[in-house]
């Protein structure tokens, strides 16, 4: 009779238990990290009277979470990567924006400047289409400006955003630590029994943690869970952390790093490459800083055909051209953990070499090296550095002030000032050189029949090139140049002097006499100004392969399609998340009509063995009853 | 799979938010007409919509070039036709003054005349563009380019001539300078000119000059001399020439001549007419250049030198000739320098409708890329409407299921 009791007051225990797990679990059902619980009722340990084994009713041995780590494990990887390409996509798209169709502007403006130079060209001695050169010159600067303005604010944007990724990672490395210290103590003191809720806490931090690095765990026997990020490096073990920190870049101060401690010795930027930190990090160096590097290539190459066309012509005022367009040069900075004082001072020489990748000089065992900063991959160069035999390399051109330390580097970034520091610097219309430097007449007493060619500048650097210079035939096929020397005479050859060329054509007559002088004076001349709206589509870029508007072109193309290639990417990796939460919540997730039909079945076994004890006791009262009659 | 009620309203949120995010990008297209709004979504396309906007605006500055070389050539050309119908007043004015029935006082007036006809030739040499620059300045468009002097006029300009680009790879001339249209012009017939010697007396006057066999002509100067000899016997009196090459040497002597003669020598024919006095001498020398302005201005002294003997009636005549001869060498010129502008207006003209088809190509491949294809858009919406309001459906019906609601 006491079996029945017990047994029965067991079950009712039991079931109690039982729905306790399903209520909670319906109360859990929207609680993110929580894993459905399932009791676990094994029947209880048999009686023996000697003949028969009596069963002893049920017990509760234990509740269980059910989780699998492999999925865990899946889902976390998953959304390390998904967190990485959301970062990445949403500057990607932000730069897509920013850049349009017409990068920035920047397309339209050109247009208007070179069209701009048309209109003075047919015109130049207006000082309407000259001030209206000037205006679109000033949009095209504003264009690159603003461009470059709103890339540094990216990256501004993304600085702050890695300090509080740290931050919250060691927030949650701080936490899992704590929970570590809780679980193995509740472990031990429930032998070994796990305490779910605290351990469904951890994974819900652990998942976290996945979205914003990538992380690896080792789960140790006593219930710790270590968490390791980048290459390894530890972040929780056991109950302690190792908190990252972030330092300012060795080259660049404006560009923060993460490292293990508060010197920039162990920085891990490079080992973190997925989370939302690991996008963080590849959107400045995969989108921005290429996008920046694009947009001073062309700024460059802009301000240098222009200059030298400039530079080529006379202006208004019979002045050979000042340069329009100002760009800083190329960047160069020393590592502050360089231990030599050396600095280096880096032009560009030749633009149709100059890429837009940033390259590391080191200083090692005497000798220099030179690598792309991007890839490591090395670049040949020539010369030692120093005044005479510069560097060069790449369409650079790399001067050290002095020799350098062993294991001293510097970075050098040609063309990230060129797009934000690019400026105009003549405001005087009269200042902009429409007209050609030099001006070839034949002499008006000429009896022959040769003609000269207006002359071009072929070298404006030379100091005589606005000298007057006299051609005098002394024969019909010899001249002379400023009464000296006898050269032969080809019709239609190359005459250059003072860096200058003319050729003369036709038949000369001995004694004809043709001047080559400034042509000061010459304000309806368009030569240079001519040249100048050619610059559009003359392929300086790329070893001569690209001219300024296609590299625009280009660039809006490859932005494009580094941004559609992103989106891709983030649009595949949203789907492989969304199966990885399935394939988790498929494990761990509650159904609440599965809980409802539990509920249901407790309900009913609970009822059962209340009834199991009631007719117990009325077992008992009978048996009182009789004795009682006795 | 087990599939929970939490991950429903999960993924319906996401399914939900991509398919906001697809429908408002349909609509945005639709509203603005365009297949794409940032590179992203059409790469290629966009880079290649920059191109042919660059060079649709470059073909459009080609032509605002090629208006503005149409405007100073036109201004040209119509200078250039009042030079010439003032050059053939100028003509018939040195045929009436070459008459012998004219008198010295007619002359005058006829150089009066003449000088007038000068004075527009300088201001039409002076000819300003829409931007008040000289167009026959060559480079220097600032200062008026021609000034009258003793001499005819002045040149100050230079030879500059400023070139327009009114295609890809082409440019063309949009004026000529003042030397080269106005003093640049061939003496004579244009291979050589004669001239009756300055101290000549007697009546010798020039007529036709022609190169009957160019193959023969080496381009040196010769000279005639006359001889008049009376024969003492018969007192009848013999005209010779002798003519002498570039060196003096004499290679056809003692000719005899009659009036109306043509003398040849060296592939020339000169013709003369007149009683030549002893020792007159006549100069064969290659055309040189001459300003416009010179050969007005000895037409004009000409004319105003009195004509008191045969010799300085036989003077006046020569002038004269030789002015008429530069003017219609003038006249040549200027139709050539017209026929010259005209083929550069028929190459604009011809430019501008090729490049007018041009853009029209360019704007159509831009909008081929561009512009979107409304059947497509507002198909790809309709589809997008129906998954949407689908998929709205569904998540109502399901959430209706529930086992809690029959307990």
């Amino acid at each position: 009779m006491s079996d029945l009791f017990g047994i029965s007051v067991g079950a009712l225990q039991a079931f109690q238990a039982a729905l306790n797990v399903t209520s909670n679990n319906i109360a859990n059902a929207n609680t993110p990290g929580y894993a459905k619980e399932t009791v676990e009722l094994t029947a209880a340990k048999p009686q023996s009277n000697g003949s028969v084994t009596m069963g002893n009713g049920v017990t509760v041995v234990g509740i269980s979470r059910s989780f699998s780590q492999a999925t865990a494990n899946q889902l976390n990887t998953s959304q390390s990567a998904l967190g990485q390409l959301n970062a990445l996509q949403s500057y990607s798209s932000q730069i897509d924006n920013l850049v349009g169709t017409t990068a920035g502007g920047l397309s339209t403006a050109l247009q208007n400047f070179y069209g701009a130079w048309s209109d003075v060209a047919n015109n130049p001695a207006s000082t309407a289409t000259r001030q209206a050169l000037l205006g679109k010159a000033q949009s095209v600067a504003a264009s690159l400006q603003s461009n470059s303005t709103q890339l540094d604010a990216l990256n501004g944007d993304i600085n702050g955003r890695i300090t509080s990724d740290v931050q919250q990672i060691n927030t949650l490395a701080t936490s899992i630590s704590s929970l570590n210290k809780q679980i193995v103590v509740s472990t031990a003191q429930a032998g070994g029994q796990a305490p779910n809720e605290l351990i469904d806490q951890r994974d819900q931090l652990v998942s976290n943690l996945s979205k914003l690095t990538g992380i690896s765990t080792t789960l140790d026997s006593n219930g710790a869970l270590n968490v390791f990020v980048g290459n390894g490096q530890p972040l929780v073990l056991q109950g302690s952390t190792t908190s990252l920190t972030t330092v300012a870049n060795q080259f660049d101060a404006s560009q923060l790093e993460i490292s293990t401690s508060t010197s920039n010795g162990n920085v891990i930027s490079g080992a973190i490459t997925s989370g939302d930190l690991g996008g963080l990090l590849a959107a400045r160096s995969q989108v921005i800083n290429p996008a920046k590097n694009q947009l001073g290539q062309i700024a460059t190459a802009l301000s240098q055909t222009v200059n030298q066309q400039q530079n080529a012509g006379l202006d208004l005022t019979g002045q050979l051209g000042a340069n329009l367009f100002s760009v800083a040069a190329p960047l160069a900075t020393a590592s502050t953990k360089n231990t030599g004082g050396a600095t280096a001072a880096v032009s560009v020489t030749n633009i149709g070499a100059l890429t837009t990748n940033d390259y590391l000089l080191s200083y090692q065992g005497g000798a220099y090296s030179l690598t792309n900063a991007a890839d490591g991959s090395t670049v040949p160069f020539s010369g030692n550095g120093t005044v005479a035999t510069p560097l060069t390399a790449d369409g650079l051109s790399i001067v050290l002030s002095a020799t350098p330390a062993t294991g001293d580097k510097f970075l050098i970034r040609p063309t990230v000032q060129a797009a934000g520091s690019f400026s105009v610097l003549l405001s005087n219309p009269s200042k902009i050189a429409a007209a050609g430097a030099v001006q070839a007449t034949p002499a008006a007493g000429n009896t022959g029949s040769a003609a000269i060619s207006s002359g071009t500048v072929v070298n404006a650097a030379n100091p005589n090139l606005l000298a007057t210079t006299t051609l005098t035939f002394t024969t019909a096929t010899t001249y002379s140049i400023n009464g000296a020397g006898s050269f032969a005479y080809t019709p239609g050859g190359n005459i250059t002097q003072n860096g200058w060329q003319v050729q003369i054509s036709g038949t000369p007559a001995a004694g004809d006499t043709f001047t080559v002088k400034s042509n000061a004076g010459g304000t309806g001349d368009n030569r240079n100004a001519l040249l100048s709206a050619n610059l559009q589509s003359i392929p300086v870029l790329q070893n001569g392969t690209a001219s300024v508007s296609s590299a625009v072109s280009a660039l809006v193309t490859g932005i494009g399609s580094q941004a559609e290639q992103i989106n891709t990417a983030q649009t595949a990796q949203a789907a492989v998340n969304t199966q990885a939460v399935n394939d988790q919540q498929s494990v761990s997730g509650v159904n609440l009509d599965e809980e409802a039909a539990h509920l249901l079945q407790w309900q009913q076994a609970y009822q059962a063995a209340a009834k199991a004890l009631q007719i117990g006791s009325s077992l008992f009262q009978s048996l009182l009853t009789a004795v009682q009659a006795v | 799979m087990r599939v929970t009620q939490s991950l429903n309203q999960l993924n319906f949120i996401s399914a939900m938010t991509t398919l906001e995010r697809n429908l408002s990008q349909t609509q945005n297209q639709i509203a603005t007409n365009l297949s794409f709004t940032t590179p992203s979504q059409n790469p290629v396309a966009a880079g290649e919509v920059n191109n042919y906007n660059q060079a649709l605006s470059q073909s459009q500055q080609y032509d605002t070039n090629a208006n503005s070389a149409q405007g100073r050539l036109s201004i040209e050309d119509n200078a250039m036709s009042q030079v010439q119908s003032a050059l053939q007043s100028l003509r018939t004015l040195a045929l009436q003054a070459n008459s012998g029935t004219q008198s010295d006082q007619n002359r005058a007036a006829i150089a009066t005349q003449a000088t007038q006809i000068q004075a527009s030739l300088v201001s039409l040499a002076n000819t300003q563009d829409g931007n008040g620059e000289y167009i026959f300045g060559g480079f220097s468009t600032q200062t008026p380019p021609f000034a009258l002097s003793a001499t005819g006029a002045t040149y100050s300009g230079d030879q500059g001539q400023r070139l327009v680009q009114i295609a890809a790879g082409r440019t063309i001339p949009d004026s000529d300078n003042g030397a080269a249209v106005f003093n640049s012009i061939k003496t004579g017939n244009g291979t050589f000119t004669a001239t009756a010697g300055a101290g000549n007396t007697g009546g010798g006057v020039l007529g036709t000059t022609t190169v009957s066999n160019p193959a023969a002509y080496d381009g040196k100067p010769f000279s005639i001399q006359f001889a008049v000899t009376t024969a003492p016997l018969t007192g009848v009196v013999t005209t010779t020439y002798t003519i002498l090459d570039s060196t003096g040497t004499v290679v056809t002597p003692g000719a005899p001549y009659t009036s109306g003669q043509a003398i040849s020598y060296d592939g020339l024919q000169v013709t003369l007419s007149g009683q030549p006095a002893a020792g007159d001498t006549f100069n064969v020398a290659p055309s040189t250049n001459q300003s416009l302005f010179t050969t007005v201005q000895n037409l004009v002294t000409a004319l105003q030198t009195g004509t008191g003997s045969t010799g300085a009636q036989a003077k006046l005549n020569n002038s004269v000739n030789a002015a008429i001869n530069n003017i219609d060498q003038a006249l040549d010129h200027t139709s050539t320098v017209r026929s010259d502008i005209g083929g550069r207006l028929n190459a604009i003209t011809t430019q501008l409708s090729v490049s007018g088809s041009q853009q029209i190509q360019l704007k159509s491949s831009i909008s081929t890329l561009q512009s979107l294809d409304y059947a497509s858009a507002i198909t790809t919406l309709n589809e997008q409407n129906t998954t949407m309001s689908a998929a709205m459906q569904a998540y109502t019906l399901t959430q209706g299921l529930s086992l809690f609601k029959f307990l």
